[in-house]
């Protein structure tokens, strides 16, 4: 693929999938080292908080809510039940977008990787995918199909395919030739081709692309809900905001960031570090 | 169902990406295989044999003229040069995955590991295995489908002499078992030899035959028998 840099407003990174993985250290193990890992970001949230607290303390402005404001807000929707509500609502249209994004984005990926044709006749549109703004997508879904739930599935759907196909394609070309010729061979069906041949030589650029794409989608399902949608993260984030609670719209984005935050670390790290593995046991 | 192949007037053509230069492989270039026999092709490397296993197996077209494999497209077992062993799973599932697509039952995948010595390696991974090993494996997913048409690439010339002799037994007694139109490609002219009903020696560019010699041996045959010794100069001799 040519592209290196995206032509939108939005930041992508293209083709992180071939980065050297980092050096094996040897690994930390053991509980101390587990309870020192994170120290570094829970430094960082600290004196970020610090920072905040002094800030709302010095300037004593409605704007700037302090910590303790913040946190009966995050107590109060998650003790009403708001909280766990619209964040499954929210994930729930994230996950089908996704899910939809990642079977298109499979299939036009391996045909972009394997057919110069077919790389051609799609790549403008994937471009045209990457450039366009999340918000663009946002308010033409909302426009086109209102509060139903194919808007923010669609809307999750084309912020993270383009991103995904653009990786998937870049693997799929550098999957070795040589073996596409001996699956014809031996007249391997697709699905075995899928499973055992493109999908596991694909890993580390789906995983890059994943990432991206999940990223893509945190910020535009926010923004569908807020246009478009009766519930949902987004949609309380606009409440709170029109009722000019700025410490409710702190606690939404809190808890929100705090979700996004267990969804990357929690769930995409641990299937990519046990995918990587799986590779490197393969390939030693 | 005996398969006969035979290329018809061939022109075959390659344009060097990078340098544009053009290089024709075969020009009107003609050969038959008879149903179920086992013809051998030696040659110095670039003459072309490769890309000649490549036209029948479909995976190159000819410029001009036809290859045939009598209308129907046949069961291929196939060697390539490089194993192209499939690096993320097992060393038994790489041969199952051509016999289950060959709708070949899964019960013949072990004798078949064992036949190339593989049993204790059947659930490695291919990267754990030595050049030789995983050149065997490619045997034993050629081997597993039950081809009509067998292509063997220089299948053996990666291997340690004594897997080597113990493979072209192998080979030899598949043909015993069940003949099938077959072309091996090979450097090693007793090799050749030792297997083929037929030999044929490619030189030149184009690509032509410049020599070939029937070996009217019966099967099984030897390695030790002194006739096969005979072809074997004539065949160097023609090489050089
Ligand atoms: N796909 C290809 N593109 C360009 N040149 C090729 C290609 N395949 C083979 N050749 C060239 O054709 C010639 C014959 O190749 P090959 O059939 O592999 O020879 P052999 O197997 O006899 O060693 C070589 O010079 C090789 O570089
Ligand atoms: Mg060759």
């Amino acid at each position: 693929m040519t592209v290196t840099h995206p032509v939108g407003a939005e930041e992508v990174v293209l083709g992180g999938g071939r980065s050297p993985a980092p050096p094996d250290r040897p690994p930390a193990t053991g509980t101390a080292a587990r309870l020192t890992r994170p120290l570094p970001a829970l430094l960082l949230v600290g004196l970020l908080a610090a920072g905040w607290q002094l800030m709302a303390h010095t300037s004593d402005s409605a704007l700037i809510p302090g910590l303790g404001d913040i946190a009966r807000n995050l107590a109060d929707i998650t003790t009403s039940g708001a909280l766990g509500e619209n964040v499954r609502v929210t994930l729930t249209r994230v996950t089908l977008g996704f899910a939809a994004a990642f079977v298109v984005s499979v299939a036009a990926g391996i045909a972009m990787g394997r057919s110069e044709w077919l790389r051609r006749f799609l790549e403008p549109a994937v471009l045209i995918g990457l450039a366009t703004p999340g918000l663009v997508k946002a308010l033409l879904c909302v426009i086109w199909f209102g509060v139903s739930l194919v808007n923010p599935v669609l809307t999750v759907a084309l912020a993270a395919a383009p991103a995904l196909t653009i990786n998937i394609a870049q693997g799929v070309r550098a999957v070795d030739p040589a073996l596409g010729e001996m699956a014809h061979v031996y007249r391997l069906d697709a699905l075995t081709r899928l499973r055992y041949l493109w999908l596991p030589a694909i890993v580390p650029d789906l995983f890059t692309g994943a990432r991206l794409g999940i990223a893509m989608a945190w910020k535009v399902i926010v923004l569908v809900e807020i246009f478009g949608l009766a519930d949902g993260v987004g949609y309380q984030l606009n409440l709170e905001f029109s009722q000019h609670n700025v410490a409710g719209v702190l606690a939404w984005t809190v808890a929100f960031a705090l979700v996004m935050a267990a969804i990357e670390y929690g769930l995409l790290q641990t299937l990519e570090r046990r995918a990587v593995r799986w590779r490197r046991v393969a390939l030693r | 169902m005996s398969t006969r192949i035979s290329l018809d007037g061939v022109d075959k053509t390659f344009t060097n990406r990078r340098t544009g230069e053009r290089q024709q492989i075969f020009r009107d270039f003609s050969l038959t295989l008879a149903p179920d026999e086992l013809v051998a092709v030696v040659g110095g490397s670039g003459t072309g044999k490769t890309t000649l296993m490549h036209l029948i197996a479909g995976l190159e077209r000819p410029d001009r003229g036809t290859v045939s494999t009598g209308g129907t497209r046949p069961r291929l077992g196939m060697v390539f040069q490089q194993p192209r062993l499939l690096d993320w799973t097992s060393v038994e599932t790489n041969v199952r995955l051509a016999a289950t697509a060959a709708g070949i039952d899964t019960t013949e995948v072990a004798p078949i590991l064992d036949a190339v010595g593989l049993t204790e390696y059947a659930r490695s991974y291919p990267s754990v295995l030595s050049g030789g090993q995983r050149q065997r494996v490619a045997v034993a997913r050629a081997f597993v489908v039950r081809p009509e048409v067998l292509l063997l690439d220089e299948p053996f010339s990666a291997l340690d002499e004594l897997t080597a002799r113990r493979l072209r037994l192998l080979l030899q007694q598949l043909w015993l078992r069940t003949p099938r139109t077959g072309l091996l490609v090979t450097h090693n002219a007793l090799e050749a030899a030792f297997l083929a009903d037929r030999v044929v020696v490619l030189g030149g560019r184009p690509a032509e035959v410049v020599g070939e010699y029937r070996i009217d041996r019966p099967r099984p045959r030897s390695p030790e028998d002194p006739e096969l010794f005979d072809v074997h100069r004539r065949i160097v001799a023609a090489l050089t």
